[in-house]
């Protein structure tokens, strides 16, 4: 095997692994609550059976010799011998846990040594799976027992001549049948060392009629020279065939009597059998006379040769054995009938997706040129043509895309984990409800939401979420709880943190922030905006402050990396009642519908999602709010902004002026644009690093002509028309 | 022609190196990850073993082998079961079900290719 092949199997060990691991720790917290779900112990069964299985053929052997253990106990706790109990799930928990590391640790290098802490936490943990063992490990014992039947023949007498093994087999009639080709053994055999001679004896062979084509009649007698082999190693070629052949192995330099006593047992006739021997040279004529005397001896003497017959104690010696697994094994059903996931998946290394995803970026623009071109033509059929091929190349796009879409169940349900441990370690009763698991989103973005999530559901545990004993007084249930969701939102995916605690308190942010130097006294702010300052910087809650005490520990961290994702943070909360945080993120970061708009010479984009309604300026109003920043929309005062001031566009104001209505996390403003210029498949560029930190802008694309436009970023550009609203109305 | 060998396993990357292992000792190889999967791929094309495991999501190898043997173009071929130390039972039932032969888990590469060269040469 070279070593790049093994390289990639081992990876894929490894990530079978993980998943085999988290497949594990979701069972076993399903156990908790329903400790005789069989499937569930199958499942972990199965998950520690894999590993071991797996981990051996790469020679891992610190992960075989302890999931062997655990192994072991998983199959009592099948079997029914050992109960489950919150005690042994929290070990098994701590085992996979160890599993885990043992795994990741060669992960990371494998060629490292073992490591002392990690070794000594096995250790800890073997004790504790003692008590639930069966009090003897088993051995990984070889199939065939091997013990030398050499000691059980005379001890007298002469020993032939020759330094040959010599192996009678009688092949049973069923082997055929059982798929066995009995030449294949022989073959196995030549291979480890040479058969000198080889006698095949068809005396079983019965007549032509009642011969049937699929039964086996042959034996065979070879005479064997192997250097360095032993009886077992001859034994084990013919371990499958054990209990279908009659096998006779006499080592070397064996006494006659052993002959004597090997003639005596096969079926063939005596004295043909004997010079059949005598003709392939294991035995020489004296030899043969010797053996044939000793058999009248032993016939006529207490018949000692009857009680150690060779062929009996072979026969014993493959069946031995016994029962280790309780027949409650075979009840093991298996109840889950889904079509396994394997079979309907395919892996992919992500960054040929990326490339993918890339290129289908770059078709979307060439189509775009290729329309533009066919536009300019004016030729109908060309035209056609053309929009088919858009057409086409969007269904395309949104199928790469598609592609990229993996459900957030995954990185919600390793959160059951979490509040389980988190909420034994803080002394609290939690539980936690997950909702809208099957939502999905771009992989890129799942991958890095796992860590601000984290640092949230962290802090509505330690700090959300009471006591048990002031949410009595305060007339709610003792267990709290804790609320994973996520759900689609024009155009975004909204995942929220609730908790059901206490709440945030205004007043003390303010106060906070305030000392901080965030905020002036006189400012005035609406509860979002107050609760927004918790994910300052500078907001550090190092000196408690009761109830919302470290709730601003790296909660600007989560901002930021929310940020990076292009996506926002909110937070509603009610006094007393709970918390939730709202995580707005985009669906992808790759391609996206856009809504063309032109300003003077240049040409901007937003999301089509948030596009609620295009309304035209008329020159009343423009006159109207030529100082103002907000118009009348329908009995609502909607802001705008201009954007031909927002980014200093030269030239003259447009003829005609429009307003674009976009919404976003509930908010709405309006964006003052000269010309409509409709739908538009647009591929996010990134902006080079000089660009990162412009605000109201989120990015570029290019048009089918060539040219650069400008995606905005319309969250913060509603933000800014709200308080230039204000500040006009102020 | 090489002959073709069927690898029943739920694991992934156990699959990877015994295929690997039998591909680079001349052999063919096809893949099934249950006993559900292994049986919709077996349609009556020439297979000179099966190597399967017991324990697996779907159809366990017990079951698998059972219905492998009721199939005509199957009933003679050799089946290497995978079992564990702790299954001595199992390994009865697989032989009791067709599978005469079997190879203890955990294994190395060279094990396999014994057991496989005992019943099939290349």
């Amino acid at each position: 095997m070279s070593n790049a092949e093994f390289d990639q199997a081992l990876q894929t060990f490894f990530m079978e692994s993980r998943e085999l691991l988290e497949a594990m720790e979701e069972s076993l917290l399903g156990l908790e609550s329903s400790p005789d779900d069989d499937d569930a112990i199958n499942a972990i069964f199965r998950a520690a059976h894999t590993i071991k299985g797996s981990g051996g053929l790469f020679g891992l052997d610190g992960i075989v010799s302890f999931t062997h253990v655990v192994e072991n106990v998983l199959d009592r706790v099948r079997g029914g011998h050992v109960p489950v109990n919150g005690e042994l799930i929290a070990l098994l928990l701590s085992c996979r846990d160890h599993i885990g590391m043992l795994v990741e640790q060669i992960a990371a290098d494998p060629s490292a040594q073992p490591d002392k802490e990690l070794e000594s936490v096995g250790s800890m943990l073997l004790a504790q799976l003692k008590s639930y063992q069966t009090g003897v490990t088993h051995p990984a014992c070889a199939p065939v027992s091997t013990s030398s039947c050499t000691e059980i023949l005379p001890q007298t007498g002469n020993t032939v001549e020759n330094d040959l093994w010599h192996i009678s087999l009688r092949f049973g009639q069923d082997v055929l049948r059982n798929g066995m080709d009995p030449l294949a053994f022989i073959r196995y055999l030549d291979n480890m060392g040479k058969i000198v001679h080889i006698l095949t004896l068809p005396d079983a062979m019965p007549f032509a009629l009642e011969m049937d084509p699929e039964s086996c009649y042959l034996g065979f007698e070879i005479d064997f020279q192997g250097e360095g082999i032993d009886k077992a190693a001859i034994e084990g070629v013919f371990e499958f065939v054990r209990e279908d052949c009659s096998l006779r192995i006499l080592p070397p330099h064996s006494r006659i009597e052993a002959y004597t006593q090997l003639i005596n047992e096969l079926p063939e006739n005596n004295i043909a059998l004997g010079e059949l021997l005598v003709n392939c040279g294991s035995l020489t004529r004296k030899e043969l006379e010797q053996a044939l005397h000793l058999q009248e001896v032993l016939r006529s003497g207490a018949g000692t040769g009857e009680a150690s017959k060779l062929g009996d104690i072979l026969v014993e010696q493959g069946v031995v054995q016994p029962e280790l697994i309780d027949a409650a094994l075979g009840k093991q059903k298996v109840a889950r009938e889904n079509k396994s996931q394997e079979s309907k998946l395919i892996r992919i290394q992500a960054d040929k997706l990326d490339q993918l995803i890339n290129l289908v970026g770059e078709m979307v623009i060439a189509g775009a040129a290729t329309s533009l071109i066919a536009q300019r033509t004016q030729d109908a059929a060309l035209h056609e043509a053309t929009s088919t091929l858009s057409r086409l190349v969007e269904e395309i796009r949104d199928s790469a895309l598609q592609l990229r879409m993996v459900q957030i169940g995954e990185t919600f349900s390793r959160f059951n984990r979490v509040v389980r441990d988190v909420s034994r370690e803080i002394g609290k009763d939690i539980g936690l409800d997950i909702l809208g698991a099957e939502t999905e989103l771009d992989k890129s973005v799942v991958e890095k939401i796992g860590d601000p999530l984290m640092h949230l559901v962290r802090n509505s545990m330690d700090h959300g979420i009471e006591a048990a004993e002031i949410r009595l007084q305060r007339g709610k249930p003792a267990r709290g709880t804790l609320r994973l969701n996520a759900y689609h939102e024009s155009g975004s995916i909204v995942v929220e943190v609730g908790d059901d605690g206490g709440g945030l308190n205004r007043a003390r942010i303010f106060a906070k922030a305030l000392e901080k130097g965030l905020v002036t006294a006189n400012q005035v702010l609406s509860d979002q905006e107050v609760y927004g300052l918790i994910f300052e910087a500078g907001f550090s809650t190092a000196e408690a402050v009761t109830n919302l005490s470290g709730r601003g520990v790296g909660m600007d961290v989560v901002r930021r990396n929310i940020e990076a994702l292009r996506g926002t943070v909110q937070i509603d909360s009610v006094e007393g009642t709970g918390t939730t945080v709202k995580i707005r993120l985009p669906l992808t970061l790759a391609i996206i519908d856009g809504f063309l708009m032109g300003v003077g010479n240049s040409s901007y984009v937003v999301p089509l999602d948030m596009v609620m309604e295009c309304i035209e300026l008329n020159e009343a109003e423009r006159q109207e709010t030529r100082d103002s920043n907000y118009i009348n929309l329908r009995g609502t005062i909607l802001p705008f902004i201009r954007l031909r001031d927002q980014f200093s566009v030269r030239g003259k104001p447009a003829r005609h002026e429009n307003i674009v209505v976009v919404q976003y996390a509930g908010l709405r403003a309006g964006l003052v644009v000269d010309e409509l210029m409709g739908e538009f498949q647009t591929v996010i560029k990134p902006l080079g690093k000089l660009f990162a930190n412009l605000k109201g802008i989120g990015g570029s694309t290019i048009l089918g002509s060539g040219e650069v436009a400008l995606i905005l970023d319309v969250p913060t550009l509603i933000q800014r028309a709200i308080s230039l609203e204000s500040r006009v109305l102020n | 022609m090489a002959k073709t060998i069927m690898v029943v396993d739920d694991s992934a990357s156990l699959r990877q190196v015994v295929s690997i292992a039998l591909r680079g000792a001349g052999y063919d190889v096809l893949e099934g990850c249950d006993g559900r999967d292994a049986l919709s791929k077996l349609t009556g094309q020439k297979v000179h073993l099966v190597i399967s495991d017991v324990n697996m999501p779907n159809m366990d190898g017990i079951t698998f082998v059972k219905n492998l043997k009721q199939l005509p173009a199957y009933k003679f071929t050799p089946v290497i079961m995978l079992t564990t130390e702790s299954q001595e039972g199992k390994k009865q039932e697989g032989q009791a079900a067709g599978a005469k032969a079997w190879v203890v888990k955990p294994f190395q590469p060279a094990q396999m290719l014994a057991a496989v060269a005992k019943l099939v040469m290349p």
